[in-house]
């Protein structure tokens, strides 16, 4: 049986709930990329919060907290067949135990894993090259990831920017996330144009700019070791690069 | 913020960039403070690259360039007709913040040129230390520099708001410190390192007792100096590394190539090359001593006391003794794997997790991205030995330099 699901972690979970107690899954697809074929059966899962707790408890109890930490960051990277990664994995970790992680180069651990690596890389970088502008006295960020990592972000930056208002917009996803005074949430379907710098704005961007041109030595240029740390598709938000 | 800041701004991160520091590791803290802005990440945030594909982490800039010192190698000395700028301490706090709200950097990194008296100087860094922490609630990461000569009770009240202090060794032995820097004391530069060393030590104790004793410079202390400004060998500046961590427990030592700027008898002539390859050859060998169990004798012989520039330390080492080799992957200890070369920390953490479950092949640590390329002539798996030549010395050089040598021709037939 191939189940469907609506593009949720609750409803992937769900979906895993099935293949134990009701039937095999042969595949988990989104219903929205699915190709309908004649010879497979499909079954639309709706999401069940009950459920897919279950199956977390489960995956955080008999795996490990790696594993789950795993799941869910392979959930949120944009790798098409990231859903039957994640199955196949948790059939193999169900059946293995807390002994699992040891199995690194095995086929079933090693994709989850590379494609873990990846979102959490990611993650780190922008830690580091997200750039806000203040605007109005609000710090506003513009990113595009590769991943859907906006809400791996915000505990980050709600720590280290606890008393300022904040925004961080995935312009790529439409989606932003609101924070201010030890609050957030998530915001779907939403978009920012024409936004106007300020001159006292503009000012401190040029300070940065001509901070970080002044700071290369010119007797180690090395340009294709930049592109290595920051690749050109990530450049066009951050004020350095402009 | 008048436009003269970016002059000064331009002036004085232009003279801190040589420093190679740039690190932001090893301090966690969270925004505790009411108002607070700004934590601490132990493993670091790196914010960009830049064109010379050197991290920033920090705002690295001087206080002022306006020196009264006069050390040959350096572009501030007094006698430089140089362009001089000095910040007051609140536009430095200003500016950390302005950048840090934005996510420009993970803190500041402030150092300076000594300006009238090595006591002037620290207490201004002690007052940007002071704004930032009291007034702008700062709590990101902050590195300063110790003005050697400067009091011990200037750099003790320093240290408590710090994160990390340095204090620069500058080069590697007292000889070449008396013909490059004669006003600089080595005792000057000593003293303060094992003040802060006592510090850091006492307030970890005090703390087991008081459990809000601040510490001081969480972060520890590093140093650095210059590379191939004067004839020491790479053996002189590794043992004094060596020392350095073992009896003031140094976080980090950074070597920096000497970049010929100055004409100077004493110096490399300006059109020389800055060192380069070396300098990474030292930080491979610095890497071998802090994560692999290395000791700097080690990597020497009796008539070599210099790294080979053609191969990376650990190569050498293995080349150097060859009699220790081959290891067996499958009954190696952790610090054993360690000493195989292209082998790094998470490749030998992989091979000890996974070789629980069955034991390895040649294929598994292939499939565990373990990188062969160099390892393979070190090596035996299951007993079998996988190198294309014998166990020699000579033999794996050759291999070695013509696999580098195809690399670079097939670069060529690209373009």
């Amino acid at each position: 049986m191939d189940y469907l699901y609506d593009g949720t972690f609750e409803g992937l979970l769900t979906c895993i709930y099935y293949h134990y107690k009701k039937e095999e899954a042969t595949g988990i697809y989104s219903i929205e990329s699915y190709q309908q074929n004649i010879l497979n059966r499909s079954e639309e899962v709706e999401s069940d919060v009950e459920k897919a707790k279950t199956v977390s408890d489960a995956i955080n109890k008999k795996i490990s907290r790696e594993a789950y930490e795993d799941v869910y960051y392979c959930f949120l990277s944009s790798v098409t067949n990231k859903e039957n990664i994640i199955l196949d994995f948790l059939v193999f970790a169900f059946k293995y135990g807390r002994n699992t992680m040891n199995f690194y180069s095995h086929d079933k651990v090693l994709p989850i894993k590379e494609v873990s690596l990846k979102v959490s890389r990611e993650v780190h970088g922008f830690l580091g090259i997200l750039r806000f502008s203040d605007i109005e006295g609000i710090l506003f960020a513009r990113f595009s990831p590769d991943h859907d990592l906006l809400i791996l972000l915000v505990d980050h930056f709600a720590d280290r920017y606890k008393y300022e208002k904040f925004i961080i917009f995935d312009e790529k996803r439409n989606k932003a996330c609101v924070y201010s005074d030890n609050y957030w949430e998530v915001k779907e379907n939403i978009n920012f144009d024409n936004l106007e710098y300020s001159n006292d704005e503009k000012r401190i961007h040029s300070l940065w700019k001509q901070y970080f041109n002044d700071l290369a030595i010119k007797e180690r240029i090395n340009i294709n070791n930049q592109f290595q740390f920051v690749p050109g598709r990530y450049r066009k938000n951050m004020v350095e690069f402009k | 913020m008048d436009d003269n800041l970016f002059k000064k701004l331009r002036i004085l991160s232009d003279a801190a960039k040589y420093d190679v520091s740039c690190v932001s590791s090893g301090v966690e803290r969270k925004n505790n403070t009411v108002g607070g802005i700004g934590n601490a990440s132990a493993a670091g945030i790196c914010h960009t690259w830049s064109q010379d594909g050197r991290c920033i982490s920090l705002l690295k800039i001087l206080l002022t360039n306006d020196c009264i010192y006069d050390c040959s190698y350096c572009l501030n000395r007094v006698t430089n007709p140089t362009e001089r700028a000095t910040f007051t301490p609140d536009e430095v706090a200003e500016l950390t913040i302005q950048f840090y709200r934005r996510n420009y950097i993970e803190g500041l990194f402030l150092s300076s040129a000594v300006e009238k008296s090595p006591d002037h100087t620290m207490e201004n860094i002690y007052r940007v230390l002071e704004l930032l922490r009291y007034k702008y609630n700062f709590w990101g990461y902050v590195h300063v520099k110790v003005i050697p000569g400067a009091s011990p009770m200037l750099v003790q009240k320093t240290g408590m708001l710090a994160d990390r202090m340095s204090v620069n060794i500058e080069l590697p032995t007292k000889e070449s410190l008396k013909i490059l820097a004669p006003q600089k004391k080595i005792e000057n530069i000593i003293k303060p390192m094992s003040l802060i060393n006592n510090e850091i030590t006492r307030t970890i104790e005090d703390k087991k007792y008081f459990n809000n004793t601040p510490r001081f410079v969480p972060g520890g202390q590093s140093t650095q100096m210059i590379i191939g400004a004067t004839p020491d060998s790479d053996k002189t500046i590794l043992s004094l590394s060596q020392n350095l961590y073992e009896k003031f427990n140094m976080k980090r030592v950074f070597f920096s190539a000497y970049i010929p700027v100055i004409s100077s008898p004493n110096l490399p002539a300006i059109s020389s090359m800055p060192p380069l390859l070396r300098e990474h050859r030292l930080y491979q060998a610095d890497w071998l001593m802090r994560f692999y169990y290395f000791h700097s004798e080690e990597l020497f012989t009796e008539i070599e006391p210099n790294l080979d520039l053609e191969f990376d330390p650990k190569m050498m080492y293995a080349l150097r003794n060859i009699h220790k080799f081959p290891i067996e992957i499958n009954k190696a200890s952790y610090e054993e794997l360690l000493r195989i070369p292209g082998l790094g920390v998470t490749s030998a953490q992989r091979i000890i997790r996974e070789r629980k479950n069955a034991e390895l092949s040649y294929d598994s640590l292939k499939k565990m991205k373990t990188v062969l390329k160099r390892a393979k002539y070190f090596i035996t798996v299951k007993g079998k030995y996988y190198g294309n030549v014998n166990l020699e010395p000579e033999a794996i050089r050759k291999e070695l330099t013509q696999q580098e040598i195809q690399k670079q021709l097939s670069i060529y037939d690209m373009l």
